[in-house]
Order: C-alpha cells, then sequence, then structure tokens
C-alpha cells in the first residue's frame, strides 16, 4: 500500500510518520503514536469528541485523512495542553468548576476552549457556545463547561496570547 | 434504625473536586478503547437483516479462508445458550425463531476488524420470514382491538381503595390517551468491551459497564464458568445513563465465547451505528387515563393502563415497569386508584435501562393530564396540584405511609414562587393571532423513589468493604470497595467522601479504585437513584467500624492502652492532650497488622413492608421530589419551539457534594429537554430510522435555556448522612411541563413525545386556534 511520510510537530515533540494518505489523522494519533487521549465518539463529524489542533485551526481528526495534513504542521491534542499555561489553566477551570463528568468528551471540548481563548479576549456575547457548537456532552447539560472557560477566560494569561 | 449521630459534617456537603478530575482533563483516564491489549482479536456480530423470522441455516461462502478467522455459532456455547436476566426468552445467539432485526446469528473474530467484517460479508443466513409487530402503535391498536395476539411479558397492578368502580361516584371524569416514543442514551463513549483468557483458567472481562455483578454471574451459566474463574473489571466509563446497566453482559458474552475459541484476547468496539441500531432503548410508552374529580376539583378516582413496548424479549422490562406504574399516580391524594400495566413483544432490540426507569414516562401522561384535569375543573394548574399536593403523613397509591424526608408540597410552592408562575400563566398567548411570538409557561410536579423498587433492596443486601491499605507510595490509604461505579456521576467521589466523614479524617487519604469482581462486594447494580442512599449509608456504616477498629489499635500501639479518639484527621488521648496525625496512626496500624478490611451491609428499617405480589405497602424507602416550570417562545410562522427559562426546586434529601448534584440536575435536564424537544425515532423496514448521530440529534451548547436550580434538603433519616436519590429525577418533569407550556402559548394540546413544530402543524398550527384543544 502506498505511504506517505509526514514530518509533524505533535504536542511540542517532532514525529516523523508513515501513513497511508487516506487514513484518518484520529487512527494515526490513537494506534500508531498511541495518543488516546483524543476519542472517536461518532466518527462522523458530529460530535467533536475527536477535536484537535492543527497550526491554528480545529480539526476534527475522524474527518481529516493523514494526507492532507501537511509536512510541518503543529498539531495539538488534549495531551499537549499541560505543556502550555493556557492549556494548564483551562485544565485547572475545568477540574475546579465541575465541568468534567464522565470525561469522554472533554479531550476535544478542552481543545475547543483552548482554541478559542488563544485567540485573544472574547468579543461576541455567545462566542463560548458559539465554538463549543460542535462538540457534544451528553452529562453536564454545558453550564459548567460555559462556566469553566470563563472563568479560565478572565485569567487568560496575557504573555501567551494569541500565539504560546 | 441509624440515630443521628453527626449533626455538622466536615467532608460531606463540600463541592469536593472530583478524584477523577486530574485523569480526565488531562485526557489520561483509561476508557475501554484505550487499554492496549497485546494479539486483541476484533469481534464482529453476524446480524439477522429480518426483524422476525425463522433461520433454517448459514452459509459460508468457499471463497473466504475461513481458517484466518473463528466463527462462533450455538453449538460453540459450552453452557446453555441464554441470558438469564428477569425471563429467560433470549438466546445469546439465535438458533431457531429470530425477534428483531439485528438478532445475532454467529460471532466473528479475526486479526483485523476489517478482515472480521469482511468474514461476515461471506456468511449468508437462510431465513423464512414472518410478519413483525414493530411499532407502539400497532402494539397499541391490537391491544385495543384484538389483545390476545399481544405476547405478554409482563404484567403488574396497583389498585386503592375501590378502584376504578369508583369513577362511578366522581363529578367529572376525563380520559385521556399520551404516547411517549424510543429514547436513545447516546453515551459519547459507544460501548465497548474486552475478554481475555488468562493463563490460571480465569476469564478475565474488562469494558465500559454499569453493574460488574451483572456479567457475574449472568455470563457463567452460558460459559458454564464458576463464579470464582470469572473476573470482570470496570474500565473507565464514558457515559451510560443505563445504556450500560444490562447490555454490557451481551457485548461481554460475545467477547468471551470468541475469546475461549480463539484462545486469545477479543475485543468488541461498537461503531456509533452499530450502537444505536444494536443496543438499549427507553421503552415506547403508552398510557390511557382515565380520572374522575369531584366538583371542587379535588381526584376521586384514577383509572391508568400503562404499556410499554418491550421489544424482542424480557430483559429488564419487568422492573421498568414497575416503576413506571409506582409513579403513574404519583405526587397527589386520591382515594381510590387502579394502574394495570403491560409490557407488551416488539420485533425490535430489546427495550432496557435509561435513567429514570420507566417513570419519565409515566410522569409525562400523569403531569399532562393534571394541566388537562385542572382545565377540565376550571382551576389554574398551580392551584390544583396545591390543593391535593401529597403531605408527610399521606398515604401513595400502593398505601405506603410517607413518614419523614417529605420536600412536599415544599419544592412545589417554591418554585411556583420563584418562577412568579401564577402571574406569567395568566398572560399566556394562547395562540392569538396578532402575538408576533407565543409566550407560554408550564409545570409539572413528582416524586422520584430513591432505591430499588419494591423488594429489590431486602433481597440485594448491599454489601461494602474499606480497605485500609497502602497506596502505591506506600502510604495508608482507605479505599472504598464497592461495585457501584463511576460513569460520570460522581460516586468515585461522594463515597470517598461519606467514608472521610465516617472516619474524620481528609478525603486525600480515600481512595475508589476501579471495581473489579476479585476485589469488591457486591453492592449492587449502579442504577435506580440508589448509590448516594443506600450504598453511600452501608459505606458510612463501615466508616464507623473502620474508625473504631483504628481507635482501638493506635491506643495499644501509640498510647499505651489510653482510650484514643480519631477526630479531625488525628487520633487524641482521652487523658492528656497527645496527638497523632491519622497517617501515622494508620501507618503504624498498618505495619503491626497489614491490611485492614471492614465490611458492612444494608438493611432496610424494619417498619417498611412490601408486597410484591399485591402491590401494596412501601414502594420505595424514600422518595427525592421535585418541580420543574418550563418557559417557552413558539414562533407562530415557523412554529418553533424554544425553551429559554426552566426553574426548579428539589429534594434529594442531604446533599453530599452540591457541585456533583447540580451536575446531575443540569446535565439531566439537558437529556430531558432532548426527550421531550428533540429526540426522535421511527422505524423503517424493522430499523431504526435515526441511526447516526447526524440523524438523532441531541442537544449542543447552544440548545440550553438559563436553568435557575435550587435544593430544599430534608434528608432521609433512616441513613447517614441521609441522601435520596438524584440520578434520575431530572428527566422526570420536563417533558410534561413543556408540553404544559406549549399548551399555553399556542392553545394546542400535545400528546405525543417528542414535542415538535410539525406535531403542532398536524393539530392546526398556523390556525392558531382560539382555545386549548
Amino acid at each position: 500500500m502506498n505511504k506517505v511520510t509526514r514530518n509533524w510537530m505533535i504536542n511540542g515533540t517532532p514525529h516523523r510518520v508513515e501513513t497511508p494518505p487516506l487514513r484518518r489523522l484520529l487512527d494515526v494519533l490513537r494506534e500508531d503514536l498511541r495518543l488516546t487521549g483524543t476519542k472517536e465518539g461518532c466518527g462522523e463529524g458530529e460530535c467533536g469528541a475527536c477535536t484537535v489542533m492543527v497550526d491554528d485551526e480545529v480539526v476534527l481528526a475522524c474527518l481529516l485523512p493523514a494526507g492532507q495534513v501537511p509536512d510541518g504542521a503543529e498539531i495539538t491534542t488534549v495531551e499537549g495542553l499541560e505543556k502550555t499555561p493556557g492549556g494548564r489553566l483551562l485544565q485547572e477551570a475545568y477540574a475546579e468548576k465541575g465541568a468534567a463528568q464522565c470525561g469522554i468528551c472533554i479531550p476535544g471540548m478542552i481543545v475547543s476552549s483552548y482554541a478559542l481563548l488563544r485567540r485573544g479576549p472574547l468579543q461576541a456575547p455567545d462566542a463560548i457556545r458559539t465554538a463549543h457548537a460542535g462538540n457534544i456532552c451528553r452529562c453536564t447539560g454545558y453550564k459548567k463547561i460555559i462556566a469553566a472557560v470563563e472563568w479560565a477566560a478572565e485569567r487568560w494569561p496575557e504573555t501567551v496570547t494569541p500565539t504560546e | 434504625m441509624a440515630v443521628k449521630e453527626v449533626t455538622t459534617y466536615r467532608v460531606v456537603g463540600k463541592g469536593i473536586r472530583r478524584l477523577d478530575a486530574a485523569d480526565k482533563v488531562r485526557g489520561q483516564a483509561q476508557y475501554a478503547d484505550d487499554l492496549h491489549v497485546p494479539d486483541a482479536w476484533h469481534g464482529v456480530v453476524v446480524r439477522s437483516p429480518v426483524a422476525h423470522g425463522r433461520l433454517r441455516g448459514l452459509q459460508r461462502s468457499p471463497d473466504f479462508d475461513w481458517t484466518q478467522v473463528v466463527v462462533v455459532t450455538p453449538e460453540d456455547i459450552p453452557g446453555h445458550n441464554i441470558v438469564d436476566m428477569m425471563g429467560r426468552d433470549m438466546p445469546f445467539i439465535a438458533y431457531d425463531e429470530i425477534q428483531y432485526c439485528g438478532e445475532p446469528l454467529a460471532l466473528v473474530a479475526a486479526p483485523t476488524r476489517q478482515l472480521a467484517r469482511t468474514a461476515v460479508a461471506h456468511i449468508t443466513p437462510d431465513i423464512e420470514t414472518l410478519t413483525p409487530l414493530l411499532t407502539l402503535d400497532e402494539m397499541v391498536t391490537q391491544y385495543k382491538t384484538n389483545p390476545p395476539v399481544l405476547h405478554e411479558l409482563s404484567a403488574k397492578q396497583i389498585r386503592k381503595g375501590q378502584g376504578a368502580a369508583a369513577l362511578a361516584d366522581a363529578d367529572i371524569v376525563l380520559e385521556r390517551e399520551y404516547t411517549a416514543g424510543h429514547q436513545e442514551q447516546l453515551y459519547i463513549e459507544p460501548q465497548g468491551m474486552i475478554a481475555i483468557p488468562e493463563k490460571d483458567g480465569t476469564l478475565f472481562i474488562i469494558g465500559s459497564m454499569q453493574c460488574p455483578y451483572y456479567i457475574n454471574p449472568e455470563l457463567c451459566e452460558t460459559l458454564d464458568i464458576p463464579p470464582e474463574r470469572l473476573r470482570v473489571k470496570q474500565a473507565a466509563v464514558g457515559g451510560a445513563f443505563g445504556g450500560k446497566e444490562e447490555f454490557p453482559t451481551l457485548l461481554a458474552g460475545y467477547c468471551a465465547l470468541l475469546a475461549l475459541k480463539a484462545k486469545r484476547p477479543v475485543k468488541i468496539i461498537y461503531d456509533r451505528n452499530q450502537d444505536i441500531l444494536y443496543t438499549t432503548k427507553r421503552h415506547p410508552a403508552w398510557s390511557r387515563y382515565k380520572v374522575g374529580l369531584n366538583k371542587d376539583g379535588t381526584l376521586h378516582a384514577v383509572q391508568c393502563e400503562f404499556l410499554l413496548d418491550g421489544g424482542a424479549y424480557t430483559t429488564l422490562s419487568p422492573v421498568v415497569l414497575y416503576r413506571g406504574i409506582l409513579h403513574a399516580a404519583m405526587g397527589y391524594r386520591c382515594p381510590h386508584v387502579a394502574i394495570d400495566g403491560h409490557v407488551y413483544r416488539t420485533n425490535t432490540f430489546p427495550n432496557g435501562a435509561f435513567r429514570g426507569f420507566g417513570a419519565p414516562q409515566a410522569l409525562w401522561a400523569w403531569e399532562s393530564m393534571m394541566d388537562e384535569l385542572a382545565d377540565a375543573v376550571g382551576l389554574p394548574p398551580h392551584t390544583f396540584r396545591l390543593k391535593q399536593a401529597l403531605q408527610q403523613g399521606d398515604t401513595t397509591p400502593t398505601g405506603g405511609l410517607l413518614r419523614d424526608s417529605v420536600g412536599s408540597p415544599a419544592v412545589l410552592e417554591q418554585t411556583l414562587a420563584r418562577s412568579g408562575f401564577a402571574d406569567k400563566w395568566s398572560r399566556c398567548s394562547l395562540g392569538r393571532a396578532e402575538d408576533k411570538a407565543w409566550y407560554g409557561i408550564g409545570c409539572s410536579f413528582f416524586a422520584h423513589g430513591a432505591g430499588f423498587t419494591g423488594d429489590g433492596e431486602a433481597r440485594i443486601k448491599a454489601k461494602v468493604a474499606l480497605d485500609l491499605e497502602p497506596a502505591t507510595d506506600g502510604q495508608p490509604i482507605v479505599n472504598v470497595r464497592v461495585s457501584s461505579t463511576e460513569m460520570g456521576q460522581g460516586t468515585c467521589t461522594i463515597l470517598p467522601q461519606v467514608a472521610a466523614e465516617a472516619l474524620s479524617i481528609d478525603i486525600a487519604h480515600t481512595g475508589f479504585p476501579m471495581p473489579d469482581t476479585f476485589k469488591v462486594p457486591d453492592s449492587g447494580p449502579t442504577v435506580a437513584s440508589r448509590t448516594a442512599m443506600v450504598v453511600g449509608h452501608t459505606v458510612f456504616q463501615a466508616g464507623r467500624k473502620l474508625k473504631q477498629q483504628l481507635e482501638e489499635r493506635v491506643a495499644a500501639l501509640l498510647f499505651e492502652g489510653q482510650p484514643v479518639e480519631l477526630r479531625e484527621n488525628e487520633f487524641h488521648g482521652k487523658y492528656d492532650a497527645q496527638t497523632v496525625p491519622f497517617m501515622k496512626g494508620a501507618a503504624a496500624v498498618l505495619a503491626a497488622d497489614g491490611p485492614l478490611r471492614v465490611y458492612d451491609q444494608f438493611k432496610l428499617p424494619a417498619y417498611i413492608k412490601w408486597n410484591q405480589d399485591t402491590f401494596e405497602g412501601d414502594a420505595y424507602p424514600a422518595y427525592s421530589w421535585g418541580c420543574n416550570v418550563a418557559e417557552v417562545w413558539v414562533d407562530p410562522l415557523t412554529l418553533e419551539i424554544k425553551c429559554h427559562k426552566i426553574t426548579a426546586y428539589y429534594d434529594i434529601g442531604r446533599v453530599l457534594n452540591p457541585v456533583l448534584a447540580l451536575g446531575q440536575l443540569e446535565g439531566g435536564l439537558i437529556q430531558a429537554l432532548g426527550y421531550a424537544l428533540m429526540e426522535k425515532i421511527t422505524i423503517k423496514d424493522g430499523k431504526y430510522d435515526a441511526d447516526r448521530m447526524q440523524t438523532y440529534v441531541v442537544p449542543t451548547m447552544l440548545d440550553g435555556p438559563e436553568m435557575d436550580i435550587h435544593f430544599l434538603e430534608y434528608p432521609y433519616a433512616d441513613v447517614e448522612p441521609g441522601a435520596k436519590g438524584v440520578g434520575e429525577i431530572p428527566m422526570d418533569g420536563l417533558a410534561p411541563a413543556l408540553a404544559n407550556a406549549i399548551a399555553r402559548a399556542t392553545g394546542i394540546r400535545l400528546r405525543d413525545l417528542p414535542l415538535t413544530p410539525e406535531a403542532l402543524l398536524k393539530h392546526g398550527g398556523f390556525a392558531a386556534p382560539a382555545q386549548t384543544a
């Protein structure tokens, strides 16, 4: 089978990946690299549990063929958040506010939060709801997740905005 | 029973951070699909393409190399081909009559999922098709016209006073019918299980589950394996809501049968499509009420027929039915009650446990009916409810006495007051043509039985253990050892809180290892709003025992026999000012005696009497109470329904952890919002049509209304620290509150769930009727 080679910076660490180009980024992360923090909830881009960042964009790893992620791309998954001040702040916010219950949606949810907050201060009043509309949570009713993101937004470290 | 010894709490009642929070926010929690099992093969189920038929045989294509895979058919089952739940009617693998589309006909395992699927594609079943009965509508039509045609899976009745005969004496009699459709649990982690044959002959099952002690013993008969050789352990669970109560026994069975034949680990992780098509749903339900009122608006007699669509086999349906009928006329004083409940077979996947367990279906109809009754007698719905809400000293429809911890009518009064209900209710739109948007407000009021229905707790006798043992760092830790599982709701935190409270130590010195049947006693399944009340109490009792034993040992080891009290994390000598930190004392005990385990067991208070045959007496040890007020806007042009505010009060007894309890209520209310307004499944060609997340639509962050939720604590005195249940009650009341609000907004009474713009249109939505239909 034809494979492509990619050099990616995943969570700040260089990785050289050889993969069939149509293999889902999700499978490369979970199976090849054993980064199992990123979850599969639906496999069709509806639930957001597989949300990761490729460069500055939020993407769904279950929909993205690995071959479409260019050489040199920076990939951020839930496992990479604790390496950044903003990511650690969000983890603290989620834990403190009771935003995680069963926890299965959290890896995707918190990456969406991180991508939102690192863009700078929130502008629109419904910015948080809109930014997480693609992340389904069946446990919390979302209220505590919104509270966690608000809490983190108020404390977001200026020095790490917009890029850490 | 227990006399209150503690009045102020150190750990209980605090919004302590979840013990699993750090792992979950870092993506480190290990769910079934995250577990790395070297050499595991992948299992796939060969399924029936028809909903009803007779299996003549399975043809394996000669074009496929069958030596690469393992195939399990009924002949390979070591024990009986039966899933032993409430009924013994379901085979693990169908061998004769097929009762639903997707019923297993064989199992296949292969080194890769792709190869296993390829093998499945080379198996062709030969089936004589029979006529299926597929839907609730067909079932109800048969019930009304030709009931003997139906296959009854379960039935039960309740009688109080003169029953239905008393309708003859009523001043007003109103008859109404309501239906509710399927609801999918839609936990975000699909079902997943792994079976690993160990070298010592043990079979190790690990995966996503609520109830490890269902799988053992339920699989023992099928696998012909003694319970002591079947080890079941829970992996992190990514949501369950009842969907991982009884179903995982099937998945564990598929994995186990394949693993035993393949002599290697076998893993099955469902994808979302399989998970929706081939796992349990909330039972569709039909209710018909005939209710007699006195002229003054008081209830005189309730007659109710309550039907559940059981799906193909019995599974847990009898208990779902019991909880349904026990809530079908609950909440209000009424001298004469007759309730007849039936579960009938349809040719669909067996319906099963889902948060609320029959009560949401019953209360959907009953609390809609209450508004229609209020209308019929000319009273506002809040006045009508306040007039007859049950109070301490009243009896339930089964004659159970409400002795204490009765949050009624306080939760009703408080919710009505806080929401400004009476005033807003008088200003609703009622479909007025001149309004640009239709406003409506509606309420519901309900109780939810905490703990197992009927004789369940007396039969199970929940057992718990506390272990004082060295943690991985060698330091002493008190581990809570129960089969009650963490699935998001907070068990892994509230039970350590209770243990820490009983011991008077910090929660940091407690732990909650993942339940493993080789290490924990059977505290019962994690269901029925029973964990905080029943298991919590038993953990508290065990904590007190452990405290006493530690005090005695520390007295001997470190205080030269002087009596010692463990208080606020320190051992205090009775006669001098000497204190020893808990960790030092515990380490001394561990060093001298080794690990220490104490057990305790739940006993129902002696005064609780229940007759399982006649359904008379105390159906539950205690009830939680709740009231929901929902406010909606309906767009007269599009008929779009938008719930913008929910006000609610709940009495769940003592609140063990307010952050977690609120999380249950907020999350449950949004799940109830989905049930009421969005989540819809119909059946096409024997299959659910909404079989993926694109078509089975649940609330997103954009759909949530403002939620104003409060607790009124009426601690349950027979248990320590006095919790009742919180898990299920948020599902109970929102659908009828919304239907009542929509009726006030539009003038249209909807009697079928879900409540959709299409339903409003069907009932003449654009015609803007002037009065309630």
